[in-house]
């Protein structure tokens, strides 16, 4: 049993789970479905997108350099980080520097990758987590479920609860409103009174400097506005080379992810405070994170880096609608997840992901930068086969299997005594169980073979 | 219209059903061609691929286009196969010119075989009487990699008495996905459940797809929860054996 | 060798061609817009329930109070109003309004004056200056836009301002809402509940 299939199993065995994930990931596809059509050729849309992902990452060097020059001209500090590690390092300097007690963050996923949330903890600085569903995770004490809904494994139920036990002034009715009223009744203090507020980026702009994020609550304007100082933390492949570019991008991310026409709230920051502004933060400071980028650039997951995190994959994902987020064991879920978390936390602990996929290629279909991610995850696989990493019985068969069908005339000899053997089992025209496939009878009959193969019955045939 | 057809039968159609070999036959012949059954052939070579086995995977193709390379055509009951062979041989020779050429000429006369008949045939079955209500299954590989979504209905709809219902989700996977029902038979189990729900809330008689594994994997559920469903391979009803057993009833 | 160099050696290509970029422009799909009926277009995703705004209409500027009146007394909210220090409101008459410049954390009602409207999607564009603070739009309840009807322009492309950025360019396109919860959707989540645009004809 590895990791994967224990956390497979306890998901399964969650009907709760099941219940909660088709309710959001449900909506989700349908809002999306509507979206899609409204929109006139989103084939196209989808080739452009991922043709301005690719241009940048052809010229991503460039670019961040742009990028870094126009941030520092308009007051903000660029930083650089090869790893998690030393981007968790930078920031946290800086809120020592700045003198920080209390950070109100905006969802970041690329937050939860570099571990940012508990190198928080550990150097002593509050975290104030400011979306709904990352203010859940954290009362929880969990990690998120989902990119796009990060509770999204919480029913309503269980969220009532936590609220009751948890928040100073919980609701009384026991409606969905109520407990965001409570959450908003919560938080809103906390957002005001936070030296410094951290976010994530959905775009850098290179041209402008600007960071553009996303959100629906409008929970990254509230925490990065009032504190003294904000820091973005972003993966080097978040640029896109104008402000048009990323607009293009915007239409694509909010239909794919909620069917909406846009986010609620779209905002681009350029550098801190300006002479005579009445609110903003005194410091910006742009966190660049590699991260494994640039080796996934080098190592044929290039095309991996044009994800811009929209979720699509996950809720289309026949597999993640089954088993939920938290099974795949990494930052990010589903498809995208199960192609980023073998880059990022290695193969070896990683290697069921690739294998837990149907290759029914739903996800590539919706993707709304076409990463052909089917593509990618059989080149997991392929590495994992390359490595060593595959089970000795999963080698050793398709080693045998391939000896034989590699020799028709004696494949025909193997075909006919694998028919005569299942013949023996089937009673009726079905086979309830069979050794060596159990993995196929537990759950399903298998239908007993006809007396002879095709090519056994062509070949007398023929010969009439 | 005459063609020179190679059929690829492929090794589940060749061990657990041959009568959709058969059925093939029967159509391409009606449709005007002839039908000849390569002896080199064996499996394209999918489970290999599909593991990461790369070098599995370039000798059943190299053994898989050396025996169908003569022929005018290459029909395949199957659109995951037909997928494999027209997709994804010429990714298999990245940095070999000569095998490269030798598959994409394969993959480019490849072909499903209901795709095949609807659309390089220009046929339909004629005759063809079959009293019952169906539903269709898209499965994914024909769906996604070669377009195979109206052809089968179109054949389908040529068969007098047959009554086509929709199938809630028929897009949806059914969580076959080769050997993943096996290395993960958990998930694999809990997906084909909902299929199968789903299938038998229609009402239908018949279950219809265009490949062999997804329907072992969807008729096997249904036997198993007891429903009453028939199985067939869309081509059985288009050559006009309907008539016979359907998946896992006894000849 | 510093992470920036580091990061940026592995990064080494050719100099991207302005050219290029400019090309993957072209043509843009996006929904279709009718430029002569902009403001019927604009209103119409305004209503749309992703943006659930309602609106009102005034002829000229001094109109302005007497419809904030409106609402307000509608809304069953108190003659109260936080309003930027923008000198286009000065030729208004306040006398009926308790006004105040800064946002309170729980701020009841805020106006302000958005510089575009996009018909594409509903949204209203805003940029922070001296005259145009920005919390006070996503602290309070309710969140009276002025808009004039002029400045209704097609599609997002026509939002950005050229030249040099202000701190924040923003868009707006609805209240504050989450779907966080089931995927259930649910107003107010942390900012405004209630968004009214009033449309200016003059």
């Amino acid at each position: 049993m590895s990791g994967f299939t224990d956390r497979v199993d306890a998901a399964l065995a969650d009907p709760i789970l099941k219940i909660a994930v088709e309710r959001t990931a449900g909506t989700a596809e349908a809002k999306r479905a509507i979206a899609i059509d409204a929109f006139p050729d989103f084939e196209a849309a989808r080739t452009r997108a991922a043709a301005i992902k690719d241009h940048v990452i052809a010229h991503l060097g460039a670019y961040l350099e742009q990028f870094e020059a126009s941030a520092i001209a308009s007051g903000a500090q660029v930083h650089w980080a090869q790893t998690a590690d030393e981007a968790c390092r930078i920031v946290i300097d800086i809120c020592k520097a700045a003198g920080a007690r209390t950070v109100a963050r905006s969802k970041s996923m690329l937050g939860e990758e570099i571990g940012l949330p508990h190198a928080l903890e550990e150097a002593g600085i509050v975290r104030v987590e400011t979306d709904l569903a990352e203010h859940i995770i954290q009362l929880a004490d969990e990690r998120p479920s989902h990119i796009i809904w990060p509770a999204m494994h919480k029913t309503r139920e269980q969220v009532s609860a936590l609220f009751r036990a948890k928040h100073a002034n919980p609701h009384e009715e026991e409606t969905i409103a109520a407990m965001a009223q409570s959450a908003r009744r919560e938080l809103r203090g906390a957002m005001l009174g936070a030296d410094v507020g951290i976010s994530g980026a959905n775009f850098l702009i290179a041209d402008s400097g600007a960071v553009c994020t996303v959100t629906n609550e409008g929970n990254a304007e509230l925490s990065l506005v009032p504190p003294r100082v904000h820091i973005v933390t972003a993966g080097i492949e978040k640029i896109v080379p104008s402000m048009p570019h990323a607009i293009h991008m915007l239409r694509m991310l909010a239909r794919s992810a909620t069917g909406a026409a846009l986010t609620q709230y779209t905002t681009f920051y350029t550098g801190p405070k300006r002479v005579g502004d009445r609110d903003g933060p005194e410091q910006m400071h742009i966190v660049l994170v590699d991260n494994g980028r640039t080796k996934m650039r080098e190592e044929g997951l290039a095309e991996m880096l044009r994800c811009i995190r929209c979720g699509a994959c996950m809720n289309h994902c026949v597999v993640f609608r089954q088993i939920g987020g938290h099974a795949y064991g990494g930052t990010y879920p589903g498809p995208m997840g199960a192609v980023l978390t073998p880059a990022l936390d290695g193969l070896a602990p990683n290697r069921d992901l690739a294998h837990a996929c149907t290759l029914n290629g739903k996800c590539q279909e919706v993707c709304p930068v076409k990463i052909p991610l089917p593509t990618l995850l059989k080149g997991w696989r392929e590495k994992s086969w390359h490595e060593g990493l595959e089970p000795t019985s999963m080698r050793w068969g398709l080693g045998v299997w391939a000896w034989f069908a590699r020799r028709p005339a004696l494949y025909r000899l193997g075909t006919a005594l694998a028919i005569r053997a299942m013949r023996l089992i089937g009673r009726t025209g079905w086979i309830a169980s069979l050794p060596l496939a159990s993995g196929w009878t537990k759950h399903r009959d298998l239908p007993k073979p006809a007396a002879r193969s095709f090519m056994a019955q062509y070949q007398q045939e023929q010969r009439k | 219209m005459t063609a020179n057809v190679a059929l690829f039968v492929t090794c589940l159609v060749d061990i657990m059903r041959p009568r959709i070999g058969f059925a093939a036959i029967r159509a391409l012949e009606a449709a005007g061609c002839t039908v000849v059954v390569p002896q080199g052939q064996t499996c394209c070579g999918q489970p290999a691929l599909n593991s990461g086995d790369r070098s599995h995977a370039v000798a059943l193709a190299k053994q898989t286009i050396e025996a169908l390379e003569p022929y005018e055509a290459v029909v395949v009951p199957s659109g995951s196969c037909a997928g494999t062979i027209r997709c994804h041989y010429p990714e298999l020779f990245d940095d070999d010119a000569a095998w490269r050429a030798r598959a994409q000429a394969v993959a480019a006369k490849t072909f499903e075989v209901m795709a095949y008949l609807d659309e390089v045939c220009g046929w339909k079955p004629e005759g063809v009487i079959l009293p019952a209500t169906a539903i269709y299954h898209d499965s994914c590989s024909g769906l996604r990699e070669l377009g195979i979504k109206a052809q089968p209905r179109r054949l389908l709809k040529a068969i007098d008495g047959l009554s086509m219902t929709p199938l809630p989700g028929a897009e949806t996977c059914c969580g076959f996905g080769g050997t993943f029902c096996v290395k993960y038979p958990a998930i694999s189990n809990a997906i084909v459940s909902e299929k199968a729900d789903a299938i038998d809330t229609t009402g239908a008689d018949l279950l219809l797809a265009g490949d062999l594994g997804c329907l072992m994997n969807m008729a096997g559920k249904l036997h198993r929860k007891g429903s009453k469903v028939r199985a067939y391979h869309a081509i059985e009803l288009i050559a006009g054996m309907g008539d016979g057993p359907a998946i896992g009833e006894e000849a | 060798m510093s992470a920036r160099n580091a990061i940026l050696a592995r990064l080494k290509g050719p100099v991207p061609v302005a050219a290029e970029a400019a090309a993957l422009l072209d043509g843009p799909e996006r929904p279709a817009v009718d430029a002569a009926a902009l403001e019927s277009e604009f209103l119409a995703r305004l209503a749309l329930p992703s943006v659930n705004a309602s609106h009102d209409r005034i002829a000229s500027l001094a109109d302005l109070p007497a419809a904030i009146t409106r609402y307000l007394t509608d809304q069953q909210e108190p003659l109260t109003l936080c309003c930027p220090p923008d000198p286009r409101l000065a030729a208004c008459d306040w006398s009926a309004f308790t006004l105040h410049a800064d946002a309170a954390a729980d701020e009841g009602a805020t106006l302000a004056i958005a510089r575009r409207g996009i018909a594409e999607t509903g949204s209203l564009i805003f940029e922070t200056s001296p005259i145009a603070p920005m919390l006070p739009n996503f602290l309070t309840l309710h969140h009276i836009v002025l808009l004039a009807i002029r400045d209704i322009s097609p599609h997002l492309e026509d939002a950005p301002l050229p030249g040099p950025q202000p701190r924040a360019h923003y868009w707006i396109t609805g209240v504050s809402g989450t779907t966080d919860i089931e995927g259930t959707y649910v107003r107010g989540a942390h900012g405004p509940r209630f968004l009214h645009v009033i449309l200016l004809q003059e």
